[in-house]
């Protein structure tokens, strides 16, 4: 096995359940989820001497997985929305009790993709704002008045976590 | 970090991910049969190579022809001998209170007319040939 592939094995090792973690939450199933992680490490592999290393290589491949996921885009994240049409229904009452035990569940029904992964990689992975920007390909603008919108719409989903001061000052940078 | 980031995470955290083995060996088995794609700037710097080779080469070539052009000149000058220097023709001599012939065009004007005082020699011999020639005749004939 040569140096790079080496190397490239660390850097899987590494990163196959951080991104398996993020794109479980986007995907329909643990299958579409696990081709898109395969996708990943593929592409990454393929363009690996285009890496900048002045960035980290989270905010890389974390590009690579949102493209990988833009490409292969399924409805579901509006399927989701159509089938809670019933405030009786018991399935959306099951799934608002899932959403209220875990936060992502809900941001996934009230965020945009882009604002959702904003928030994954702000929060989950810790990148700075400027990073999260490049990983997105948006204006840092962008993400910290979406970071600061999403975090006040999680809030008051929730109910139960109130936005406190010193996330307001974060957000803003 | 606040109460709704370590929710955040942890709830994250709570998220099964773990790797199969089945998933593991998918990754590693895809990546044996892919090539590294070499990024576009390479080609480019190649480029940027190759054209500075040819000019480097091409300027290379340039002052060895010159070099060389300005050897054979000085090779073909052949010394002049005593009496061409005394057939020479004079240059006036510029004096130094004019100022239209200043010291430094004595002698470029030296310079320029070595072909001609060839040439001039070359005449002048072949004129004492002829005049041998003719009075070789004369002296047959008469």
């Amino acid at each position: 096995m040569s140096g790079t592939s080496a190397a490239f094995d660390e850097l899987v090792n590494r990163y196959q359940e951080r991104l398996l973690r993020f794109l479980l939450t986007r995907s329909a199933s643990r299958a579409d989820a696990e081709d898109a992680v395969q996708d990943t490490f593929i592409n990454a592999y393929r363009y690996l001497a285009s890496f900048d290393s002045r960035w980290r290589f989270s905010t890389w491949i974390y590009r690579i997985a949102l493209r990988n996921l833009a490409r292969q885009r399924r409805p579901e994240w509006e399927e989701a929305d159509e089938t809670l049409e019933s405030a009786d229904d018991p399935l959306r009452n099951c799934i608002e009790m899932s959403e209220r035990e875990n936060i992502w569940l809900a941001a996934k029904s009230l965020l945009s993709e882009d604002v959702y992964a904003a928030m994954w990689l702000r929060y989950v992975e810790d990148l700075s704002v400027k990073e999260v920007s490049r990983a997105l390909e948006k204006s840092q603008s962008w993400t910290k008045v979406n970071l600061l919108r999403a975090r006040r719409k999680l809030a008051d989903a929730l109910n139960d976590v109130p936005l406190n001061k010193t996330a307001q000052r974060e957000s803003y940078g | 970090m606040d109460d709704f980031e370590k929710r955040l995470k942890q709830d994250a955290d709570a998220v099964n991910a773990d790797v199969s083995p089945e998933l593991r060996s998918r990754i590693d088995a895809s990546l044996q049969g892919v090539e590294q794609v070499r990024p576009v700037t390479n080609a480019t710097n190649s480029q940027n190579n190759l054209w500075w080779v040819s000019s480097l080469t091409g300027l290379a070539a340039a002052i060895v022809i010159i070099v060389m052009l300005n050897l054979n000149q000085t090779e073909s000058v052949s010394e002049p001998s005593e009496d061409s220097l005394a057939n020479r023709p004079t240059v006036p001599e510029a004096s130094n209170d004019s100022p239209l012939f200043p010291p430094m065009l004595d002698i470029q004007a030296a310079d320029f007319a070595s072909p001609l005082e060839e040439e001039l020699l070359k005449l002048q011999s072949d004129l004492e040939k002829a005049r041998d020639s003719v009075r070789e005749d004369v002296d047959f004939t008469f």
